[in-house]
């Protein structure tokens, strides 16, 4: 359910930018897809704290919320938490730029896998979602600030009427 | 750029995908929690705005919206 949920969020994602990108953010349409990735967000959010929480408790427990992992996948798909590795040295990749979202994804995976003691499939995959939407979002803030004020960005209208010229 | 109703097909397909793998997490909730539960009604209303979404996704004419240019006239 969870990974059912966390698609169907960047989907909703997807789609919201897609359409604000045509229509605009003040489109009625714009508007319910961000109120459906956001309803989508909030349920995610309270199915994996309750499925934490479940984890947590689940020795007293009979309710086995933590079961909904597996509630809408194949059984051959149960969730299979790994050991945390040793982590001695930085594990930022090299060659990139400083900025790249790659060393905030990495930090903080390693960040949670140190407080957790392990690194699962499912923490890595929020992670790596969140930092998706992050971008998507910067993509979109960017690409209206161009459109708002192109005259603040010379070298990309240079480049676009360098391509329309014949 | 014009508003494409090709495009909006797609669009529109993939809303379609996307509220078909969700419409059955309620249902998964409900028989688990109850109906009461904070997570069954959550979900309730995810599927509800999903369903908002792609219903006036579908109904949405897009040969109907002003062609919004794409580049600057001023550059």
């Amino acid at each position: 359910m969870i990974r059912t949920l966390s698609e169907a969020r960047s989907r909703a994602t997807e789609l919201a930018v897609s359409v604000g990108s045509r229509l605009g953010g003040e489109h009625q349409l714009t508007q319910l897809a961000n109120t459906a990735a956001s309803n989508i967000e909030i349920t995610l959010r309270e199915v994996r704290n309750a499925a934490a929480g479940d984890n947590n408790d689940k020795q007293d427990s009979a309710l086995g919320i933590w079961e909904l992992h597996g509630a809408m996948q194949p059984a051959t798909e149960a969730p299979s938490p790994a050991p945390a590795p040793e982590v001695t040295a930085s594990a930022a990749p090299s060659g990139l730029d400083s900025e790249h979202w790659l060393h905030a994804f990495v930090d903080e995976l390693l960040a949670q896998a140190r407080a957790s003691g392990r690194i699962t499939f499912e923490s890595a995959e929020r992670l790596l979602q969140l930092r998706k939407d992050e971008f998507l979002r910067d993509f979109l803030t960017a690409r209206r600030m161009y459109r708002t004020y192109p005259r603040l960005f010379p070298e990309i209208a240079d480049e676009t009427r360098q391509a329309f010229t014949p | 750029m014009n508003v494409d109703p090709r495009e909006f097909n797609a669009l529109t397909r993939k809303a379609t995908e996307m509220m078909s793998d969700t419409a059955d997490v309620p249902t998964v909730l409900r028989s688990r929690l109850g109906a009461q539960h904070e997570l069954t009604r959550a979900a309730g209303v995810m599927v509800a705005s999903i369903e908002t979404f792609v219903r006036e996704l579908r109904s949405f004419d897009a040969s109907a919206e002003p062609v919004v240019t794409d580049t600057y006239q001023d550059l």
